[in-house]
């Protein structure tokens, strides 16, 4: 761990980057454990694949001495404990709303249904949030999905729609205009402002993505309280 | 309540903004200049992160249906009630039937308008600040309906000598990215001055460019104040609407005071780095 002073109420501990999945489950780790020990100062945190941003009240401490007291925890880098959950959530990869699907396995020379199959049979580190309020960042995806992103963005992708940009994979939790193919789409709600914990997910947990049919989607996009099975 | 006649140029409600969401994606949003809003809330005897009007450029006309006090600081805004001129930075009582306009300012970039007592909206994850996909709403409309809960006791109101100082010099530390930098680049960035672009709540572009072909990074935390590098050697400042996360070159970030000033600056206006 590298730590940095960011601003005058922020600092960045750097992970080493060298066995990325392993380093990325132990920062998740770190992370509860500083905001355990440290609750009293801390105003927020943000985990991202490689690295965490402690948000500080700057009145109760300095961040050389929040950086002291964080050294002198001496926290163990925990490589192969997982502490986040992995969330099954659902996709209707029909192409009536997975707009990109057949163009994008054309230009990837697969079929619609292998690109499914691969797209389904891994399970993904929620990497991040950020673009829009709940829009997960997913990874790492197959070699044979890694893409760049659409040339020209769509301005009418619907929420939940699941897309594929880099060596990742994504979900709109809203209507918005984006970038990435569109290869499925979940019936969830990924973001309720009206709760206090807005999303059911978070930044160190996992996602694996599993098959519905267009009648089970429309179905489960009736029930607005639907949350996902988690293990 | 307050009525919105005209809305302005860019009119929003902010308080200090929401906090402890930035790693689910939810921005902190609140005051663009956080010193110049405190102040209008002290003046009516307000907390300093009471919500208020924060208005760009060119103000609000708007309707008071009740007695209110309020206060105006930031930018050099012309100030009209019912046609007759006011100042900023001293409390002001207005009533029934008035009409306030707040014309286009003549140095600052923006303006805050405190009213004694609350601003009675839904507050969304700890905060009424406006912000897309949050809020109702992300600016005020004409026609809009402001209602305010006024305070019982009689509050203390103060005068301020003090107007917007504003300052041209951006003060920086160095940020995680900062040693990505060949000496020609550092020295271009605290010897050149840099025009202010398009900006608006989330970012501010800059005009010159101070090194090109600087690869973007794994996407990483930012935070208002963030100056990043893109790979055409362009810059950009984050501001308090921002994304909480991006893939440019984290090279600077600009202290708290700096990203107030920030605020008050112009399309048009120079501006130059130091080092903290």
């Amino acid at each position: 761990m590298e730590f940095f002073v960011y601003s005058e109420d922020s600092i960045l501990i750097k992970f080493s980057y060298k066995t990325e999945n392993k380093i990325f489950n132990s920062i998740f780790s770190v992370k509860k454990k500083i905001e355990l020990d440290f609750n009293k100062y801390i105003t927020d945190s943000v985990q991202s694949i490689n690295s965490l941003l402690i948000i500080f009240k700057k009145n109760k401490i300095s961040s050389e001495q929040l950086i002291k007291e964080i050294k002198d925890k001496g926290y163990k880098i925990n490589f192969n404990k997982l502490n986040g959950k992995i969330w099954e959530i659902p996709v209707c990869y029909d192409p009536v709303y997975a707009k990109d699907l057949e163009e994008f396995s054309k230009s990837k020379n697969i079929s619609s249904s292998d690109l499914i199959k691969i797209h389904k049979s891994k399970i993904y580190d929620l990497l991040s949030m950020g673009f829009l309020p709940g829009f997960m960042y997913l990874g790492q995806t197959d070699k044979q999905l890694h893409c760049e992103r659409k040339l020209e963005p769509s301005l009418d992708i619907k929420k939940g729609s699941i897309g594929l940009a880099l060596d990742q994979t994504c979900i709109y939790p809203q209507d918005s205009p984006g970038g990435w193919h569109i290869i499925g789409v979940s019936p969830l709600n990924f973001f309720d402002i009206e709760s206090k914990s807005p999303c059911f997910a978070q930044p160190g947990d996992k996602i694996e993505f599993v098959e519905i049919s267009i009648k089970q989607y429309e179905l489960m996009k009736k029930d607005r309280l639907l949350k996902p099975n988690f293990r | 309540m307050i009525k919105v006649i005209k809305s302005g140029l860019y009119t929003s409600i902010q308080d200090n903004g929401r906090y402890g969401y930035r790693n689910i994606g939810v921005p902190s949003s609140g005051f663009m200049d956080q010193h110049s809003a405190s102040i209008a809330n002290m003046i009516v005897g307000n907390n300093k992160n009471e919500s208020l009007l924060e208005f760009t450029l060119m103000g609000p006309t708007l309707l008071f249906n009740n007695n209110y006090t309020i206060s105006f600081t930031g930018g050099d805004f012309e100030l009209m009630i019912n046609d007759s001129k006011i100042e900023m930075y001293k409390p002001i009582n207005v009533k029934i039937g008035d009409i306030l306009k707040v014309n286009h300012t003549k140095s600052g970039a923006r303006g805050y308008l405190a009213v004694s007592g609350t601003i009675d909206i839904d507050s969304f994850l700890g905060s009424k600040s406006f912000f897309k996909n949050i809020t109702r709403s992300n600016y005020l409309k004409n026609g809009d309906e402001i209602k305010v809960l006024r305070k019982k006791k009689n509050k203390n109101f103060y005068n301020y000598e003090s107007k917007l100082e504003i300052n041209n010099l951006m003060n920086a530390f160095k940020g995680p990215e900062y040693y990505l930098l060949d000496k020609e680049s550092i020295n271009k960035l605290f010897n050149d001055e840099f025009i202010i672009g398009l900006n608006n709540r989330m970012a501010y572009n800059l005009e010159g460019k101070i090194q090109a072909k600087l690869n973007s990074i794994i996407s990483s935390p930012v935070l208002p104040g963030t100056v990043q590098l893109t790979p055409s050697g362009k810059m950009i400042i984050l501001h308090r609407d921002c994304q909480t996360s991006g893939g440019y070159a984290r090279i600077l970030q600009l202290d708290k005071k700096s990203i107030n000033n920030l605020a008050q600056l112009k399309v048009g206006v120079n501006i130059k780095f130091k080092l903290l």
